[in-house]
C-alpha cells in the first residue's frame, strides 16, 4: 500500500531541503529542454543538404605571380590536365565555394527597373562542367553549352544571357509555381536580362547563416585573373588519394603560379558549422553538468535525510516494514519532490521558450520534447535516490532500540 | 507461544567476540506478563530484540507459534513482526513529522489494511489511550506520558499477540510511569502477552513473571505475587526454573 499521503504531509513539515531540490529540478528541466531545443535547431540547420557531392569534392586555389601570363590558355590547360588524371570525374573553375563563408551575391528581379523588388541570390560562375563537377541535380531545362561560356575580366560588370537557378530561387521568384521559372527572363543589375535555362534541385550559398541559403544561381562565366579556384570531383572514395596528386600535377605543370589551399568540401562544411558544433557541445555539457548536479543534490539530500532518520527507519522496520517498503518510501518521497520540480520546471521551460522564440525567431518548443525532459528528470531522480534508498533499507530494525 | 532453546547471541567486533546472550531456555505462554530486569549491558535489549525478531540469534532455536524464526527470510520476519508483535520503545520512537493519526497508521499500512479499516483501528486505539481528540496533533505537542500512550496505541493497532516493551516508563516521571503501567496491565488482562524490559524493580514486580539477565544468562525469579513480600528483590539471581525452586531457596 502506498504512503503518498503521509509522505507528502511529512515533507510539508520539513520542506526547505525538498523545495530547494525541487527548484533545482525545475531549473534543470527548463534549461535542459530549451538547450536540447536549441541543439535540435542547430542540428537541423547543419543537416540541410548542400546539394553537392560533398564526399568526393575538393578544391584548391591557383595564384599566378608571373607577368604577361596567358590566363585563358593556362586555365584551359589546367582543367584539361586535372580531368585527365585517373580517378578525377570532372573539374571546373568556380568563383566561390559553397558553405565557405565567402562568395558573390546579386539580386534578381522579374521586372527591369531600379525601383523593382529583387530577390537575393548567391552567384556561382562555372563552365559547362559545373553541374557535373558539383554533383548537383538538374531537374528542369538544360546545362550550359561550351558556346555559352564567356570570359569575365576582373573589372567586368556585364552578365551573360543565360542562367541556371536553384529550385528555392525559382520558388522565391515564382511562389507556388517554381516550375514556371524555366524559360522566364529575369533581370540582374536592375536592367540586364537573363533567361532561366535550367533549374537545379539544391545548391547552397556560401553563407550558412543566410536565410536564403538555398537560393543560388549558376552563370556561364570563366574568370580571367591572377587568382582562381578549381573545384574537382573524384570517383567515390578516391578524394583523399587524389588531393595531393592533383596539387602536385598542377604545381609541376607550370612554375609561374602557386597552388595552395587544397581542401575537401567536407572540411569546409565542418569549418562552416564549427561554431554551431561547438555551441551544441557546450549546451550538451551544460545539460550533463546540470543533470549531474541535480542528481548529486538528490543523493545528498536523501543521504542527509536518511542519516537524520536512522532511528525512524529502524522503527518502521520494527513495526513491520520490509526492506522493499523502506526503499519504496524514499523513492516515493523523491517522486513527490521531482513532481513539484517538474511542475515548476514545465512552466519555466515554456516561459523561457517563449522568450527564446521572440528573441531569436525560433520555432516553438514541441510538447514531445518537454515530455521527454520530464520523463528524463523523473528517471534521473529515481536513479539518484536508488542508492540512498538501498542504504536506508539496509538499516537494521534493531536500530529502533539502540542508541544511534 | 514463544519458546527459546539454548539460544545464544554473539557480537563480533574485529577480533573481539561479545557473548550478549548465553544458552537461554525460556518459554512465554499466551497471556503472560513477563518483566525483564538486569544491570546495564547485561543483554536485556538483545534479549528483547531477538524476542521481537529485530535481531537473529547466532545459536540455538527460537520458535514463535511453532515457526523457527532463525530460518525465516528478512521479509518474512518483517511480516511476522507486523502481524504478531507490537513494540513500545523507551524513547517512544514516534515519527516527529507525522501527526498522531499518521503515526498509529504506520504499521497498519504495512499490514495492508484498507483506508476504512485503518481509520477504524486508529480511532479505536487512540480512544483507548485517551487521545482521540488530539489525533491531528504532532508528537511534539504532547507530554512524554501522552507520547508513550500514542506509542502504545500504535503497538496495539495491529492487534498483536505479543507486546514487547523496552523500558516503557524509562523517560517518564513516576506518576506517568504508574499510569502507563496500569494501561499495560489492562492490556495484558485482555489477553495480550507482554514482555517488558525495565530497570524499575517496583514495576517489574507487578508482572506475572520476572526474568533477570546478567552476563547474558537468563534466570527466572518468581511467578507469584506472594514472593514479593518475601524479599525476592534482595536475592542473588538464581537459576530457578520453577516457582517451587525459587520458594525453596527463599525458605518460603
Amino acid at each position: 500500500m502506498f504512503e503518498l499521503g503521509p509522505i507528502f504531509r511529512a515533507l510539508l513539515r520539513q520542506k526547505v531541503g525538498a523545495v530547494l531540490i525541487a527548484l533545482q529540478i525545475a531549473l534543470t528541466l527548463s534549461i535542459m529542454v530549451n538547450a536540447i531545443f536549441m541543439m535540435q535547431n542547430r542540428s537541423t540547420l547543419m543537416a540541410r543538404p548542400s546539394g553537392l557531392d560533398e564526399a568526393n569534392l575538393f578544391y584548391l586555389s591557383n595564384t599566378v605571380f608571373a607577368q604577361n601570363y596567358p590566363h585563358q590558355a593556362a586555365l584551359q590547360d589546367d582543367l584539361r590536365l586535372i580531368r585527365s588524371i585517373p580517378g578525377v570525374l570532372d573539374a571546373t573553375q568556380i568563383n566561390a565555394i559553397p558553405l565557405s563563408g565567402g562568395g558573390w551575391s546579386m539580386s534578381l528581379q522579374k521586372k527591369a527597373g531600379e525601383g523593382e523588388d529583387g530577390t537575393g541570390v548567391a552567384v556561382y560562375m562555372v563552365d559547362e562542367h559545373g553541374i557535373n563537377t558539383l554533383g548537383v541535380e538538374l531537374i528542369q531545362g538544360e546545362n550550359f553549352q561550351n558556346t555559352d561560356i564567356r570570359w569575365r575580366a576582373a573589372s567586368a560588370v556585364d552578365w551573360p544571357e543565360r542562367t541556371i537557378i536553384s529550385q528555392a530561387m525559382a520558388e522565391a521568384l515564382f511562389p507556388g509555381n517554381w516550375q514556371s521559372a524555366l524559360g522566364q527572363t529575369v533581370y540582374i543589375n536592375n536592367n540586364e536580362p537573363m533567361q532561366i535555362t535550367g533549374i537545379i534541385k539544391t545548391l547552397q550559398a556560401p553563407w550558412n547563416g543566410w536565410d536564403g541559403v538555398e537560393r543560388s544561381m549558376l552563370v556561364p562565366y570563366q574568370l580571367e585573373g591572377r587568382n582562381s579556384r578549381y573545384m574537382i570531383r573524384t570517383e567515390p572514395g578516391r578524394r583523399d588519394e587524389l588531393m595531393p596528386i592533383v596539387e602536385k600535377a598542377l604545381a609541376e605543370s607550370d612554375k609561374n603560379r602557386i597552388i595552395r589551399g587544397v581542401q575537401s568540401l567536407e572540411q569546409t562544411r565542418a569549418d562552416s558549422y564549427r561554431s554551431h558544433n561547438a555551441l551544441n557541445r557546450i549546451l550538451l555539457l551544460v545539460i550533463v553538468v546540470l543533470t549531474l548536479i541535480t542528481a548529486f543534490g538528490i543523493v545528498g539530500l536523501a543521504m542527509f535525510s536518511i542519516n537524520r532518520r536512522k532511528r525512524q527507519i529502524g522503527t518502521r522496520r520494527a513495526l513491520g516494514a520490509t526492506q522493499l517498503q523502506v526503499m519504496r518510501y524514499f523513492m516515493l518521497e523523491n517522486l513527490l519532490i521531482t513532481s513539484l520540480g517538474v511542475l515548476i520546471g514545465v512552466a519555466a521551460a515554456i516561459g523561457l521558450n517563449i522568450w527564446l522564440v521572440s528573441q531569436f525567431e525560433l520555432k516553438p518548443l514541441e510538447p514531445a520534447l518537454l515530455l521527454t525532459g520530464v520523463i528524463a528528470l523523473y528517471l534521473v531522480g529515481q536513479l539518484a535516490v536508488l542508492y540512498p534508498a538501498r542504504k536506508a533499507a539496509s538499516i537494521a530494525p534493531a536500530t529502533a532500540t539502540r542508541s544511534v | 507461544m514463544l519458546k527459546m532453546k539454548q539460544l545464544g547471541k554473539v557480537f563480533h567486533t574485529g577480533e573481539v567476540s561479545t557473548h550478549a546472550l548465553r544458552e537461554v531456555d525460556l518459554q512465554v505462554n499466551e497471556g503472560d506478563f513477563v518483566s525483564v530486569t538486569g544491570p546495564s549491558g547485561s543483554g536485556k535489549t538483545t534479549f528483547l530484540n531477538i524476542a521481537g525478531l529485530l535481531e537473529v540469534a547466532t545459536s540455538g532455536e527460537f520458535l514463535l507459534d511453532g515457526d523457527n524464526v532463525n530460518l525465516l527470510s528478512d521479509s518474512k520476519r518483517s511480516k511476522m513482526r507486523n502481524q504478531k508483535i507490537g513494540f513500545i520503545f523507551q524513547g517512544f520512537n514516534l515519527i516527529p513529522e507525522l501527526n498522531l493519526f499518521d503515526n498509529v497508521d504506520v504499521p497498519l499500512r504495512y499490514r495492508g489494511f484498507d483506508a476504512k479499516e485503518r481509520k477504524r483501528r486508529i480511532e479505536q486505539q487512540l480512544e483507548l489511550v485517551g487521545l482521540a481528540s488530539r489525533m491531528k496533533h504532532l508528537p511534539s505537542q504532547l507530554s512524554g506520558g501522552q507520547q508513550q500512550r500514542v506509542a502504545i496505541a500504535r503497538a496495539l493497532a495491529t492487534s498483536p499477540r505479543f507486546l514487547l516493551a523496552d523500558e516503557p516508563t524509562g523517560n517518564l516521571d513516576s506518576q506517568m510511569a504508574q499510569s502507563v503501567m496500569a494501561l499495560l496491565e489492562d492490556i495484558n488482562r485482555q489477553g495480550t502477552t507482554i514482555i517488558m524490559v525495565t530497570h524499575d524493580h517496583g514495576l517489574a514486580q507487578r508482572a506475572k513473571r520476572q526474568i533477570f539477565i546478567k552476563d547474558g544468562r537468563v534466570s527466572e525469579l518468581t511467578a507469584v505475587e506472594g514472593l514479593h513480600s518475601a524479599g525476592l528483590e534482595r536475592v542473588t539471581p538464581l537459576h530457578a526454573h520453577t516457582v517451587t525452586d525459587a520458594a525453596r531457596q527463599l525458605g518460603v
